[in-house]
């Protein structure tokens, strides 16, 4: 059972290490699904791989937005230099993408990204036969279909324990760049994509507007939802690591480092906790689940003012490229 | 003489039988986003049947399209609506999703695949992909851009089809919000998310369908027509799938026409038609990703009329 933790940057790669993360990972800047201030130049990339490996974990990078065809082989170069550098494996999401640099890196670890909004076991037995060896559970499928997927066998699975629970699947949804899309190309020729949570990472998070429904022109509701919701699992992490599933993985690159330390201490010592015990079905969750309280309203807080930060963002003109 | 395909999508055999279909080539039969759509031809499969004959003997094809989204618990019934669509002649499977790709390209490989808007191609690399598996054609996703998507048919050589009027997809869901409101109101699902809901705050709209969220805009494309039809798109899709009979007979007569003209030459748009489009819109007309801005955009002369009309009325 692998504990995978976020590093938005240098500071907080060191962090998690310590607080007992079995693995990390990062964003290269301009390629995943996080706006570039939470991603790592290429220089801090080779520098995280030191301080993982130096703490005795595995480093994962991410590349997995949907980028244009013409930047494919900017990206079989950068992933030449990080498998060079001794990554421990890739998170991508385009199928073409995964497809070539399967071809050309065929000993490198590919986990289907989130994006990749694989539902199915016949998804995953698509993405098993172009290269993927560990996929993410979409956070919407239930402890049964996770039951079904580890029945088959043949794919790691991933799941997400701390996150955001999307309105609509990841990876499918395009709401934030339909009200604002800015192109902005970085200092090495990458298109940014801001607004795009596919494309280039940023996410305006526009579902979580307070909308009014109209029926025609009749309002019908002055206030409705497309819930969003950050989510810790806790009653379902015995049961999960009693399945067996491969990696339990927390998100969180935007937050501030103590936070994000102290969400991966929490996990840390709840699995350990469990596997020394297990199986107990009397396994006691009442205390940790205080714990888990205070650091969710610690989240909370952070996330409400970020949400609002984006979306008076998203209402800023786009000033048009020439 | 250039031939054309103008398509679009019907979710059930009610619908279907109020359409005039004179204008279109083709129809894509079943509704993407939701099990419960009333009388969903995908849940129907006598219906979806009877839908797929009825189509073909007006002398049109007709394509089956499958969930945009399906988990475990819906792969039996596409399993029998694949089967169904195969027994009665379909032309085309339309699909968005990759596991539903794997499952017609290996079990009814004589059926054409079609890449759906939400199986997300991006990529040429990944058009590749898909087109070792089956693929015969791919609406792109609705994020890239015309030069994307040119670079991507060239490359791979696949033809694309082109969403050139509607309302595009922006999202789909597995719950239907919906449901935690109907109780307060007269209709209640599945007859609910074909009223025409639509979520607004301030100047922003979106088209709610439930589990689907659309553009709140149409997008419009009437006046680029000529351009796309240069840069050799044959296949163009007015996305209908929650909109009234008139709307996809009226918008279809606009663009035939408009085809008719740009095959011999005139690329006038005349403004009858425009005072048409104006007519079935709720909120204004946009170009969707297709000019590499924001999706709500308009680029083009009807830039003042695209502007926000919220239902009517500006």
């Amino acid at each position: 059972m692998e504990l995978l933790a976020p590093a938005g940057n240098l500071e907080m790669a060191k962090a998690v290490v310590e607080n007992g993360a079995n693995a990390v990972y990062v964003g290269a800047r301009g390629w995943s699904r996080r706006r570039d201030a939470y991603e790592l130049s290429d220089e801090q990339l080779h520098e995280a791989v030191a301080i993982v490996h130096g703490g005795g974990a595995k480093l994962r990078v991410a590349i997995n937005t949907n980028m244009q065809s013409s930047e494919i082989p900017a990206l079989l170069d950068k992933m030449e230099k990080f498998v060079g550098w001794g990554v421990d494996g890739a998170i991508m999401t385009d199928v073409g993408a995964i497809a070539q640099v399967h071809r050309c890196f065929p000993q490198l670890v590919i986990h289907a990204s989130i994006g990749a909004n694989i539902l199915n076991n016949e998804d995953v037995k698509f993405y098993r036969a172009i290269g993927v060896s560990q996929v993410v559970a979409d956070t919407k499928l239930t402890l049964r279909e996770l039951v079904a997927r580890k029945a088959d066998g043949y794919v790691g699975i991933e799941v997400l324990i701390h996150a955001n629970k999307c309105y609509t699947y990841l990876g499918k949804c395009w709401m934030s760049p339909y009200h604002r899309l800015e192109r902005t190309t970085d200092g090495l020729g990458k298109d940014l994509f801001r607004g795009s949570p596919n494309r280039g990472g940023l996410d305006y998070r526009i579902c979580l507007e307070q909308w009014e429904l109209y029926a025609g022109k009749l309002l019908l509701e002055p206030r409705v939802a497309l819930k969003n919701e950050a989510f810790f699992y806790l009653d379902d992490i015995p049961s999960l690591i009693d399945l067996g599933v491969h990696c339990l993985k927390i998100q969180g690159r935007e937050y501030p480092v103590p936070l994000v330390a102290r969400i991966v201490r929490f996990y840390r010592q709840l699995i350990d906790a469990y596997v020394a015990k297990r199986p107990d079905p009397a396994f006691d969750l009442r205390p940790w689940r205080l714990q888990l309280e205070a650091i969710q309203a610690e989240r909370d807080a952070k996330r409400t003012n970020m949400t609002q930060v984006l979306l008076n963002e998203a209402r800023q003109p786009v000033p048009h490229r020439a | 003489m250039q031939t054309f395909e103008l398509n679009t999508t019907i979710s059930n055999l009610r619908s279907l039988r109020e359409t005039d279909l004179s204008q279109y080539d083709a129809v894509y039969l079943g509704n993407i986003y939701c099990r419960t759509f009333q009388e969903n031809f995908l849940e129907r499969l006598d219906d979806l049947s009877e839908g797929i004959a009825q189509v073909k003997d007006r002398g049109l094809r007709a394509y089956v399209t499958t969930y945009a989204a399906p988990r475990n618990d819906a792969l039996p019934k596409v399993q029998k609506a694949l089967e169904t669509a195969a027994n009665v002649g379909a032309d085309a499977i339309e699909v968005h999703n990759m596991g539903v790709l794997l499952m017609v390209h290996e079990q009814f490989p004589g059926l054409p695949v079609h890449i759906g808007g939400f199986a997300n191609v991006y990529t040429d690399a990944g058009a590749a992909v898909l087109k070792e598996h089956g693929a015969a054609r791919f609406t792109p996703n609705y994020e890239i851009s015309l030069d994307e998507i040119k670079a991507i048919a060239h490359s791979v050589s696949l033809p694309a089809e082109i969403l050139v009027h509607g309302k595009m997809p922006l999202g789909v869901s597995d719950s239907c919000f919906l449901l935690e409101y109907e109780s307060q109101w007269d209709e209640k699902c599945p007859a609910v998310c074909q009223k025409d809901l639509f979520l607004r705050q301030r100047d922003w709209a979106m088209r709610s369908v439930g589990r689907g969220v659309l553009s709140g805009k149409d997008v419009c494309m009437l006046e680029h027509l000529p351009a796309l039809v240069a840069d050799g798109y044959r296949m163009f899709r007015i996305e209908a799938a929650y909109e009234t009979p008139a709307y996809r007979f009226n918008l279809a007569r606009i663009y035939r026409s408009a085809l008719e003209r740009v095959a011999q030459g005139d690329n006038t748009v005349d403004e009858l038609a425009w005072h048409t489009v104006r007519q079935h819109t709720a909120v204004g007309l946009c170009n969707g990703f297709y000019f590499g801005r924001t999706g709500g955009e308009y680029v083009g002369s009807q830039g003042a009329a695209a502007e926000v009309c919220w239902l009517g009325t500006r």
